[in-house]
């Protein structure tokens, strides 16, 4: 047996070996996340035997080595054959990173599979995360040890006692908290901890485990205003307010995002923020992504520059909505104002409004020669956001309300009828809806028809001497109700 | 949750286009797809997908995209999470981390193809993977294809890279 795992490894040729093996070598392809080899084999080898192979190859030790087949893992005992590995088949294996399996005892946290092990204690960004220090267990020694969590542990051998069995805490806080995000119901659970509550309204323990994270201390370095937050205990006492409530810190970051909208139209106050979120955002966020391993504020549905800063940063007093219909896409007003005339056909040269050169022309089949088509695309083309915004669901249903107020517009589109004036009327409309709908964000799911939201404007529009109502409603539709942005459209787009 | 025994493995699949695709697709892109679609696979009671911020976890259907409009049942797996969870971190390390997402080429699909596999040997339904090849077969897919490839779908949840 020894002989086999002993001849050359390299040695990957059908080699009779006159021992044991009654079996043919077979050629079982081994894949790692990161790499793939052949490893050749007998095939009655048992899968200790394999193991050996393999960990000579792979550089590992055979009890790092988890190999899964179809589902199952091998177990030492059993045999290649057993589990129906023939030559060419490929095996899966997970090298288990100095970990020792541990079966943890009862514990709140219900970290089923914390396999920590003494041994490589390493201090590798201790995890300054107010929630899973004192979670494990309420039992005293944690908490009061919190300071010297932050500088790892070496022998915990009295933690065993505790029932985690892990002995490298900064592991186990890491695991911990990776399990406490996904499961909220978890995090809330600890919140109401007393313990959890106590340590989380000391504002000095808190500042101390966050500064002892060196990716905090690298942005703050950067940007010396975090450490000046860090140090006002007020703001501090309000941002764990804040953590303690998903919900609420859910809605202060809804708010901030639309006072953040607001505040783009204010001349040259857009350049300010975007510079200031840049800035500390930025950093912060591959800190913050880095460390708790999320981005929460990605599931607020692609909002992109204003996308929820951190509620430590300045309060921003939200303005008044200037725009009416809640819009909590930001860009896409930037980028319905700037969309000029509409029909441009057979214009190729990248433009400003034509960022990728579309030739609408050249587009084939559809409703590429409808002027509503090509507009729809240059201001896709020229901000990538909406295509965020289509593709996030919300904003889906509402568009798919709209359209299904209109089932007749969406079969009257036939694709063999590109440019036929008939239904162009009608693909107009579906193409009003589909630009109201993308730059209005999907609004409120309204069911009116754009005229009849637009009314009022409509008639200020015609007031004023713009007596194409046509034109009018379509500059209305595209710029989301805003009679400004209308009229420059209008003025703008002089038909040509 | 027990340590042992086999776990069922599911596949998560959701329409990103909320049934939009299938609405206008054809008349868009001269071509008829029944969704955009979205993978994820549900093990050990957690939701395991690759988006552009790297390979997430969430709780089964706990994203924006809510409910799925189909499951798909992958069979069962003796992989427990210990393992899964070394086998994700290797993943997002090497050929999953964030900024190798594609849309059309590495995207959330080639991640649970991959996972389904080492989780079951078993692969996920052909219509799925051969999106992006659909799509690019038509002068609409081919003309937005830059403006595609910078494009990446994060339903949220919380990242499984986790430092250590």
């Amino acid at each position: 047996m020894a002989e086999q795992g002993a001849a050359d490894p390299g040695n990957n040729n059908n080699n009779n070996k006159p021992e044991d093996s009654e079996g043919t070598i077979i050629k079982v392809t081994v894949k790692t996340p990161k790499d793939k080899e052949e490893i050749a084999i007998a095939e009655d080898a048992s899968v200790t035997q394999f193991k050996e192979e393999i960990s000579k190859r792979f550089k590992a030790k055979q009890d790092q080595l988890v190999l899964i087949f179809a589902g199952k893992i091998l177990k030492d005992g059993d045999s290649l054959s057993q589990h129906g590995i023939k030559d060419g088949l490929t095996v899966h294996l997970v090298i288990k990173t100095a970990h020792k399996y541990v079966s943890d005892g009862a514990s709140t946290s219900a970290s089923s599979s914390t396999s920590t092990q003494a041994g490589s204690s390493s201090t590798s960004s201790p995890a300054a995360n107010p929630t899973s220090t004192s979670a494990p267990s309420g039992s005293a020694p944690p908490s009061t040890q919190t300071p010297n969590l932050l500088t790892g542990f070496g022998d915990l051998a009295g933690l065993a006692g505790l029932g985690m069995g892990s002995a490298n805490f900064m592991e186990l806080q890491q695991q911990m908290q990776r399990q406490l995000m996904s499961n909220p119901e978890m995090l809330s659970q600890i919140m109401e901890n007393p313990l959890v509550q106590n340590m989380m309204s000391n504002p000095d323990l808190m500042r101390q485990m966050i500064v002892a994270n060196p990716q905090m201390q690298q942005l703050m370095e950067r940007n010396p205003e975090i450490s000046h937050m860090l140090n006002n205990p007020e703001l501090m006492r309000q941002t764990m307010e804040l953590a303690r409530n998903p919900a609420m810190m859910q809605e202060m970051m809804r708010n901030q995002d639309r006072a953040l909208s607001n505040l783009e139209s204010i001349p040259g106050g857009y350049n300010a923020l975007r510079r200031m979120y840049t800035d500390i955002q930025e950093p912060m966020f591959s800190a913050a992504r880095e460390q708790f391993g999320s981005n929460p504020f990605s599931a607020l549905g692609g909002n992109s520059e204003s996308g929820a800063q951190p509620s430590r940063t300045e309060n921003r007093e939200p303005l008044p909505n200037p725009w009416g219909p809640p819009n909590s896409s930001t860009s896409s007003e930037s980028g319905t104002g700037t969309t000029g005339s509409t029909s441009t056909t057979g214009s190729t040269n990248p433009s400003v409004s034509n960022p990728l050169g579309i030739n609408p022309g050249s587009l084939g089949n559809g409703m590429f020669n409808s002027p509503g088509m090509q507009s729809l695309l240059q201001q896709i083309s020229e901000n990538p956001q909406l295509m965020q915004n289509m593709l996030s669901a919300p904003y889906m249903r509402s568009m798919m309300q709209s359209l299904a107020q209109n089932p007749e517009l969406a079969s009257q589109n036939p694709a063999s009828s590109p440019s036929s004036t008939g239904t162009n009327a009608a693909q107009q409309q579906l193409m009003q809806q589909m630009l109201q709908m993308f730059a209005g964000g999907g609004g409120g799911g309204s069911t009116q028809t754009p005229e009849m939201r637009f009314q009022t404007q409509l008639d200020q529009l015609s007031a004023m001497g713009f007596i194409n109502r046509e034109a009018n409603l379509q500059a209305l539709i595209a710029t989301g109700g805003d009679i400004n942005a209308a009229i420059e459209r209008l003025l703008g787009s002089q038909p040509s | 949750m027990d340590q042992s025994g086999p776990y069922p493995v599911k596949l998560y699949i959701y329409d990103v286009s909320r049934g939009m695709a299938r609405a206008l697709s054809f008349q868009m892109i001269g071509k008829h797809l029944e969704g955009i679609w979205h993978t994820a696979i549900v093990v050990h009671g957690k939701e395991y997908f690759f988006g552009g911020a790297g390979i997430g976890s969430c709780p089964p259907a706990g994203t924006v995209l809510g409910e799925p409009d189909s499951i798909v049942d992958l069979g069962s797996t003796e992989v427990n999470e210990e393992i899964l969870r070394e086998y994700l971190k290797s993943l997002s390390e090497s050929t999953f981390s964030g900024d190798k997402y594609n849309l059309l080429e590495h995207n959330c699909n080639s991640f649970s193809s991959d996972v389904a596999h080492f989780l079951t040997d078993k692969k996920i339904p052909s219509y799925i993977t051969e999106l992006p090849s659909d799509v690019l077969s038509t002068p609409f897919g081919q003309a937005l294809r830059p403006f595609l490839d910078s494009m990446s779908i994060s339903p949220g949840g919380n990242s499984v890279t986790g430092h250590r």
